[in-house]
């Protein structure tokens, strides 16, 4: 049986709920001095979220597996392609930076 | 019908807008001073029971995001526990969200503007950029389209139909209709606003920065503009890129070949939790 691939997702704190595993280690500063820290597939616990608020993170990056099908994947990343395309619609991608701007943005909505 | 519009009619308008709010400018003029106290930030934003009482909800419902937990009565509470230069970006973005609520702004601009602030903040570390001035310059890129919508709504109208349908740039579809463009606006009313110059430097430059690049802020903010646009962060059918400063990208330092899913990760993220706690 094929391993279930795995998605990083930056959420907002809002979207973020009890039983997420972390997918980067969370850092959040105190008063500018001391940290408070999580690690790397850390569960998320009731008590953590509020542990997040109060410290008043703003976003968390967390790890889901990707439970698309092959096709539902690849139909999403047409979709966000397309979307890219017209956002760029006026641009001339034949310039150097506006072609590297444009491969970094779709690079990121390929994921 | 167009207009020729100059400086002092810009100025003798801006007369008609709502105060802008001095907090802005007093912390703005604190951030490099190293005695600069809490106590000092407390009185600056305690002059306004109206910010005051926004600043508490915000900091409340940022702080708590909806958990149970002790409730956040006053400023300097909310500085012990979230931090003074948390507090400080809170009253930044309040204050000037309550400004641009009185002003009669559109969803739409506002929204933009958060998406650029947030994104010239998350490019200010590869600068080096004061957090605070990438906020408010972000906030204020576009203010000279807020005057131009309230004193001359019909020209306004004109100029975004334009925008929609034509290949030239918005500021020389604004210099036909009005004789002067969004950025020169801009400027104008953060100089009366007696903002520090790279603040205005950045509001006036942000369509061209290249004369101005020695400002770091100019460039992040004409930067942060287009990726904001890129990103879609407003996800508006008219959002688009069309051009993109080398130099502007030079003078912050941003390669655009490296893997950059982490930063344009907490650009989205953290647009998406501000858009709705400073609405």
């Amino acid at each position: 049986m094929k391993d279930m691939a795995i998605r990083l997702r930056y959420l907002p704190l809002s979207d973020v709920t009890e039983g997420m595993v972390l997918g980067a280690p969370l850092v959040l500063p105190e008063h500018g001095v001391s940290t408070f820290g999580l690690p790397l597939g850390h569960v998320l616990t009731e008590t953590n979220l509020h542990q997040m608020a109060v410290r008043h993170a703003e976003f968390v990056c967390i790890q889901q597996e990707d439970t698309r099908s092959d096709d539902e994947r690849a139909a999403e990343i047409a979709a966000s392609e397309a979307r890219v395309r017209h956002i760029f619609r006026s641009a001339d991608l034949s310039q150097p930076l506006m072609a590297r701007l444009y491969g970094a943005v779709l690079a990121y909505r390929g994921q | 019908m167009t207009l020729q519009l100059n400086e002092s009619e810009v100025r003798a308008r801006a007369i008609n807008l709502p105060a802008f709010p001095r907090v802005v400018n007093d912390i703005l003029e604190t951030l490099e001073d190293d005695n600069a106290t809490l106590g000092a930030l407390v009185r600056f934003v305690e002059c306004d029971p109206v910010i005051t009482g926004r600043i508490v909800s915000v900091a409340n419902s940022a702080a708590m995001g909806g958990h149970t937990a002790v409730e956040l009565k006053n400023v300097k509470m909310a500085i012990s526990l979230i931090g003074m230069s948390r507090v400080r970006e809170i009253v930044l973005a309040v204050s000037m969200a309550e400004f641009a609520r009185k002003s009669g702004i559109s969803a739409y601009y506002w929204e933009h503007s958060v998406a650029v602030a947030i994104t010239a903040q998350e490019l200010g570390r590869f600068a080096h950029v004061s957090a605070d001035y990438a906020l408010v310059a972000g906030l204020l890129h576009d203010i000279g389209q807020l005057w131009m919508a309230r004193f001359y709504p019909l020209e306004f109208q004109m100029v975004r139909n334009a925008v929609n349908v034509s290949n030239r740039s918005i500021v020389e579809i604004e210099q036909h209709y009005f004789g002067i463009d969004h950025c020169v606006i801009g400027g104008i009313l953060a100089e009366q606003w007696a903002l520090p110059a790279s603040i205005v430097a950045a509001i006036r430059h942000h369509h061209e920065p290249t004369p101005m690049l020695a400002e770091k802020l100019v460039g992040l903010i004409h930067v942060a503009e287009v990726l904001s646009n890129a990103l879609d962060l407003t996800s508006r059918d008219e959002n688009q890129v069309s051009n993109i400063s080398e130099g502007a990208c030079a003078a912050i330092g941003l390669d655009w070949e490296q893997d950059l899913s982490v930063l344009f990760g907490r650009i989205e993220a953290r647009t998406e939790f501000a858009c709705k706690v400073f609405r």
